[in-house]
């Protein structure tokens, strides 16, 4: 069989199906919640209407707020009897945080984020939200800015460079990834200041944080380049600039996931997850779905959609279709 | 890639009005499709191809295509990956996500559209790309954001025609949400800027290679800056009609047709604007020859014919089509049948023809009329004849009527009924004398249905002649 015809079989398997319908998952105290079309449900538990296309998901210790970006609709619900409040939300509403019991929703093209009755005006194209100290940050892709959010005003802003793909926060760090740069930046939190850059891969898309960030030991970031097929493992420290500075930063681990132009999954992972010591990653192309470490990978599932799986506690969850499928680590 | 992206021009309510491509071109289009084999070409290809379905009206059609055009973006996302070529790949996905939007799956264009911006934020054609895909999917507060941040983009960099190509998708979107006056200021800007000196070389090229095919999805600047100008001087010309500013409005649609003299939206806008019959049946025609199907311009043209039944030739397609309508406008609904159905011999994929046959098929049922029918019962009768039941038939045979009638012409051969046209099957002779320019009180049978001259009416068993009193 000539390479070429092999290379075509190939791209005929993978072409099969990433299922493109939305399903959402996420784990909760009580357990994986899951919105599909119109359905909301606590696996093994309660079920309720849900919204018509759920696009993102969030929940709290009590809560469960499933947003439909399409139609401007977001359906909250108590997670312990299921008890569900519907409301419409500013324009396109992509992503939301609890900050307690208190919920907040970021509606990009109206460029607010959304408390009760409130809207906070942000800068254009406000792409990700976050949580850190009960203070919610927003970073805005067009022109860079990173706005904290504290009792429903922007107290603090800082612009850094635009255009990143992922926003990430730990401990007083906030970590950017600019695939086109092949670069990470970091702000303090604490300053609001730019703390520092490194070059990453060859396009880094999405970062998790995979450990380390104790007083001992440096965060280590997991960063999902699907360009070169890899998981790029790097120990970082809360000031990258610092780290540098004193060569501490060791470089980056590569870890040649999927390196192999003979692997059976050679298009790359593009986001990457953590919760503790298990990690996963997923490619979007394909719909592939990986568990790895910092050694080795194995493919959980095929045809994952989006956004549907979540890590558990004990393992990874994701939707096969018509159920539920779990596997422990 | 880059003048693919002018697919952003295309706006589906000037797209189903544009000019009818007719099967030798569509043809043509199949066959260049044929012979390429890259990736943009073969895209491009479908997605015109598709638009061109749409715009005759065949949306089975228009939908095969653009599902083609889907599986051609699918592949090269995953090809494309495998090669770690991540610019094509979220290029790839956004048309993906295009042709989806197309295909009416709006949470299936979603996930693509930000997956794709997860990539290439950055660039300005990915967001014309999703503000594109939004307004097709009649999202357009969504379609306004991600047009707002192709301008933004754009404006940091120094070509014109893309700028320009991204005011003009931001303008469409603010139209469809309805804040005009943005709008407008916009078409205005881009308008006078495509018609400046900025833009000679273009022009003199236009004018060199004598470009005038409009294209929802061009490649080349000069195809591009065409179906730029053309979209934007029509889109702005609609705004000043809008707005009661005619003079406005008709020199902007005068400009697009010295670009374009087949343009269908131009020339129906101008037959609504037209100062009087003659003008407005004019630009109707022309109308009609460059798309008959287009379901806006035949929904105008058959308001226009509530107040007004012109004489049509039909002797091309876009004339029958037009006789069919005053057909069924005058309620002879048995003649535009016929009509449709001729047309639909030599179109039989085609929607609107479909969507008129089946309004010219009343089938609720039909009554025989009271023995002193009123003009409505004749109308009726005459328009529904072949429904009939065997009974109702028979029932009608045997029953007399008897009506006020008004003879034409200098023998008692045919006339009216209250407007409804009626014949005998040859000339009689009554007894007795009358004034056959007088109204006339005349009983008698109802034995079908026929032509007289050029319109359906009802064959007539004379029975009785009186004078009216």
């Amino acid at each position: 069989m000539s390479a070429c015809v092999r290379l075509k079989r190939t791209l005929a398997a993978m072409f099969i199906a990433v299922p493109l319908s939305a399903q959402l998952l996420t784990s909760t105290e009580r357990g994986v919640v899951v919105a599909t079309a119109n359905q909301l449900r606590l696996n093994n538990g309660w079920s309720a209407d849900g919204v018509e296309n759920p696009t993102a998901i969030a929940s709290s210790e009590t809560q469960v707020a499933v947003l439909d970006a399409l139609n401007n609709e977001a359906v909250i619900a108590d997670l312990g009897s299921g008890r569900t409040t519907r409301i419409d939300t500013a324009e396109t509403p992509i992503a939301a945080a609890f900050v307690g019991r208190e919920l907040y929703i970021l509606a990009r093209d109206a460029r607010v984020l959304q408390h009760g009755s409130t809207r906070i005006p942000l800068s254009a194209d406000p792409a990700f939200l976050r949580t850190h100290n009960r203070r919610l940050y927003v970073y805005s892709r067009a022109t860079g800015t990173i706005e904290e959010i504290e009792h429903d005003r922007v107290t603090r802003r800082l612009t850094l460079q635009p255009f990143a793909s992922d926003f990430e926060i730990s401990g007083s760090t906030a970590y950017l990834t600019y695939p086109r740069e092949a670069r990470i930046r970091t702000a303090d939190l604490g300053t609001m200041k730019s703390s520092g850059e490194l070059a990453v891969g060859a396009v880094p898309v999405d970062l998790a944080f995979a450990g380390g960030g104790t007083a001992l030991t440096a965060r280590i970031l997991a960063v999902a380049d699907p360009s070169a097929k890899r998981v790029w493992l790097a120990e970082a420290t809360q000031s990258m600039t610092e780290a540098v500075a004193r060569g501490v930063l060791r470089g980056f681990l590569g870890l040649g996931l999927f390196g192999n132009r003979a692997s059976q999954f050679p298009t790359g992972v593009d986001r990457v997850e953590t919760r503790g010591k298990h990690w996963i990653a997923y490619d979007s192309s394909t719909g592939t779905l990986y568990r790895f470490t910092s050694k080795s990978s194995s493919v959980i599932a095929k045809g994952v959609a989006p956004g549907a799986y979540a890590l558990t506690g004990d393992g990874v969850a994701w939707w096969s279709g018509t159920s539920v499928a779990e596997t422990r680590f | 890639m880059r003048r693919l992206l002018v697919s952003l021009l295309l706006a589906l309510p000037l797209a189903a009005q544009s000019r009818l491509a007719s099967d030798f071109e569509i043809a043509q289009m199949e066959k260049q499709l044929a012979n390429s084999r890259d990736f943009e070409s073969q895209l491009s290809g479908r997605l015109n191809l598709g638009d061109v379905r749409a715009a005759r009206n065949e949306l089975s059609l228009a939908r095969a295509e653009y599902a083609r055009a889907f599986d051609l973006a699918e592949r090269e996302r995953v090809a494309a990956r495998v090669q770690s070529s991540m610019t094509r790949y979220a290029n790839a996905t956004s048309y993906a996500a295009l042709a989806q939007a197309k295909l009416g799956r709006d949470a299936k264009a979603f996930t693509l559209l930000e997956e794709a911006a997860r990539y290439v934020s950055d660039d300005a054609e990915a967001w014309n790309l999703y503000a594109s895909a939004m307004r097709i999917l009649r999202h357009p507060r969504k379609a306004i954001s991600a047009a707002r941040n192709a301008v933004a983009i754009a404006a940091r960099a120094e070509d014109r025609l893309d700028l320009a190509v991204y005011q003009h998708a931001l303008a469409t979107a603010l139209i469809e949400a309805e804040e005009l006056q943005e709008a407008e200021t916009l078409l205005v800007t881009v308008t006078e800027s495509l018609r400046s000196k900025g833009f000679e070389s273009l022009q003199r090229e236009v004018a060199r290679a004598e470009s005038f095919e409009i294209y929802s999805s061009a490649r080349g600047d000069v195809a591009a800056y065409v179906s730029l100008l053309n979209r934007a001087q029509l889109r702005l010309a609609s705004l000043y009609e809008r707005r009661g500013a005619t003079d406005h409005a008709r020199s902007e649609y005068e400009r697009v047709l010295a670009g374009r003299s087949d343009d269908v939206v131009a020339l129906n806008a101008l037959a609504r604007l037209a100062r009087n019959d003659a003008e407005r049946e004019r630009y109707y025609a022309e109308a009609f020859e460059a798309n008959p199907f287009s379901p806006a311009l035949v929904r105008e043209y058959q308001r226009q014919l509530r107040d007004r039944a012109p004489n049509v030739d039909a002797s091309t397609t876009g004339g029958a089509m037009r006789k069919a309508l005053v057909q069924l406008a005058r309620g002879e609904t048995r003649a535009a049948r016929a009509s449709l159905d001729a047309l639909l011999t030599r179109f039989p994929e085609n929607e609107t023809l479909r969507m008129l046959r089946r309004e010219a098929e009343n089938t609720a049922p039909i009554a025989i009329p009271s023995s002193t029918p009123t003009a409505a019962e004749l109308r009726t009768l005459l328009a529904e004849f072949e429904r009939l039941t065997p009974e109702q038939r028979i029932a009608l045979e045997q029953a007399t009527y008897s009506s006020v009638v008004q003879f034409s012409g200098d023998t008692f051969e045919s006339g009216a009924i209250e407007g409804v046209p009626f014949r005998f099957s040859s000339a009689v002779q009554f007894q007795g004398t009358f004034d056959i320019a007088r109204p006339l009180r005349l009983t008698y049978r109802i034995l079908g249905a026929t032509r007289s001259g050029d319109r359906d009416a009802l064959l007539l068993e004379p029975i009785r002649l009186e004078a009216t009193p």
